[in-house]
């Protein structure tokens, strides 16, 4: 008995040790033109990001898990803008304006946040003013902010100096407008990931439910650049692109370890960056790059 | 030190070794499919109709169940089969909690272009040239791979659940009835998971680790109830002689729930869990 114990033991260790045993991350690249490397990891000192921003060279994490604005370039690194010392609870997404003034939201704490261009840390508007716990934010065309609630599920419009007033009703049927984005037309993109339901708000205020396929797909950010909608998915996993007029194409597909895809950003090259949450209340995240190809590239 | 490398050296040579014969079987294996229509045709409806794949297993087990030709031979098959259900639950428990914790994609998901995470980098995989069934549904699942369309479970094919509960099942039913089982072991090996390799959802690898799950928990299991619960083992087989229609009811839900590779239970407790979620703790979706 015990000499079979042994080799039943023997024979369970080879099988493990030829599957690679333990917690793996996959990216299978459905997009075949494109390429998956690991950007970053916690060891250059960021917790685990929600949003991501690239502007101008430099690439801004709210950082949910590390609770902190943080900006990395490849020249100065990681750099902690303002932590949670200042009051916010849990940054969930950002813009940044043409000045570099970087706002930014907080599902846990409400209210919309600024670090400006001077580096000075300070509440636009609070959970006083009924931004009780926000998601989505976007830059509005005249300079004022939108920011999405998902407590009262409604879209706000925020002033620089702090005046809220109500941008889209609960009438809208907006559950949770967990991120926003302006296209090139003056069209807002809004993606609801309670409700499952990508919206388009067109510049006549009139909504359309843009893509709406309840089992199969929940928008998380989104993120528009050069003509194209990018799309994360951390309930289906999963990395889109959807050019309008065109069908939704999925890029990637992330399983494992690498599955809480969150944030999504694109540099001026094309380049798409993804934030992965592997393990929020332990604050361990990742940033995936995804690339065209080489030959891809030189085509272009 | 030397010794550790030794092994470290043997356990490396082993393992690519392994994976070799793994892929070159799995490759053999797979080379019937997508050359005959009629053919993969055939195989896919073993593999999705449960009627046709496992009704055979169930209809054995029924047989088991009630082909004891005295109440003694009766009794004693039922406290194996009773014994192999509750092993069945051990295993496909088991290989549930590995095949999530394992990442290995299936086959047919690696023949696409796929990055695996080694240590703090993306590496890139080697790509599986598993050939596509040209039937209906394998053909609508490989384009929906193709958009994107990857279910979750696709990503964890190590060890085979099937293999897993479908052996433990078998070979209780052997241990009850020699003939009844070489039937259930025989369908199980060629149909269900020969259609398995053949459709490239498992490699043998994966088939063999399930297998072997299999074996050992249902000897552990058997094992354990006849040396520590003999009693209550007894109690129960003679209550389904005393309760017989009730009894007799009981079954045939069992046997109806493993010829559906137990579907209906599992949905049940992803309700009940989805219920706990949203009455008990509050949550929305």
């Amino acid at each position: 008995m015990k000499k079979f114990t042994i080799a039943f033991a023997v024979f369970a260790c080879a099988f493990l040790t030829s599957c690679g045993v333990k917690k793996e991350g996959l990216v299978i690249m459905t997009d075949q033109s494109y390429k998956a490397t690991m950007f970053a990891t916690n060891k250059i000192g960021f917790g685990s990001p929600d949003g991501l921003l690239w502007h101008k060279g430099k690439l801004y994490f709210a950082d949910e898990g590390g609770v902190a604005l943080e900006s990395w370039s490849r020249s100065e690194g990681l750099k902690k803008l303002v932590d949670a010392g200042f009051g916010f609870e849990s940054p969930e997404d950002l813009v940044i304006d043409a000045n570099d003034n970087i706002f930014f939201t907080d599902d846990d704490a409400g209210g919309l946040w600024e670090m400006t261009a001077e580096g000075k840390p300070r509440l636009v508007a609070g959970k006083d003013k009924g931004l009780i716990s926000t998601e989505g934010i976007a830059l509005a065309p005249d300079g004022s902010l939108l920011v999405g609630d998902g407590e009262v599920h409604k879209v706000f419009r925020v002033t620089r100096d702090g005046q809220v007033s109500e941008f889209l009703g609960a009438e809208y049927g907006i559950t949770k407008p967990e991120s926003m984005v302006y296209d090139d037309h003056g069209n807002l993109y809004i993606a609801d990931n309670e409700d499952n339901v990508l919206y388009l708000l067109d510049p006549t205020q009139k909504l359309h439910r843009i893509i709406d396929r309840n089992n199969s797909f929940s928008p998380e950010t989104i993120y528009f650049a050069k003509g194209s909608l990018y799309i994360t998915d951390s309930r289906n996993n999963k990395l889109y692109v959807y050019t309008p007029g065109e069908e939704l194409k999925t890029i990637a597909a992330f399983g494992g370890q690498l599955k809480n895809v969150q944030g999504v950003t694109v540099d001026e090259a094309g380049n798409i960056f993804v934030g992965v949450q592997v393990d929020l209340k332990h604050k361990v995240g990742d940033v995936i790059e995804i690339s065209k190809e080489e030959t891809q590239v030189a085509q272009r | 030190m030397i010794g550790t490398v030794l092994i470290s050296l043997i356990m490396a040579s082993l393992t690519s070794w392994f994976t070799q014969i793994n892929d070159q079987l799995l490759l053999l294996i797979n080379s019937v499919a997508g050359r005959s229509y009629m053919f993969d045709s055939i195989v896919a409806f073993f593999l999705d109709n449960d009627l046709a794949k496992a009704g055979v297993i169930g209809g054995c087990f029924l047989a088991a169940w009630y082909g004891g030709k005295t109440l003694e031979s009766t009794n004693a098959r039922r406290r194996i089969l009773i014994t192999t259900l509750v092993a069945a639950v051990c295993v496909i428990t088991t290989t549930k909690v590995l095949s999530k914790t394992i990442f290995l994609p299936r086959p047919e998901i690696q023949t696409q272009k796929i990055y695996r995470l080694e240590g703090e980098e993306l590496v890139e995989m080697k790509r599986m040239p598993v050939r596509t069934m040209l039937d209906e549904e394998s053909q609508k699942d490989h384009r929906a791979l193709l958009s994107g369309d990857i279910d979750p479970n696709d990503l964890g094919s190590f060890p085979s659940d099937h293999a897993g509960f479908f052996i433990a099942i078998s070979l209780g039913i052997f241990l009850a009835s020699r003939r009844l089982g070489l039937l259930a072991i025989g369908w199980s090996v060629f149909v269900i998971l020969g259609g398995k390799m053949i459709s490239g959802q498992h490699t043998p690898l994966d088939v063999a680790a399930g297998a072997a799950v299999a074996i050992a928990e249902l000897a552990l299991v058997q094992f354990v109830l006849r040396k520590r619960f003999r009693g209550w083992l007894d109690g129960l087989a003679g209550l389904t002689l005393r309760y017989s229609a009730l009894s007799s009811a009981v079954v045939f839900l069992i046997a109806f729930e493993v010829s559906s590779t137990m579907i209906h239970i599992r949905a049940f407790l992803a309700f009940l869990a989805v219920m706990r979620r949203h009455v008990l703790l509050g949550m929305g979706s």
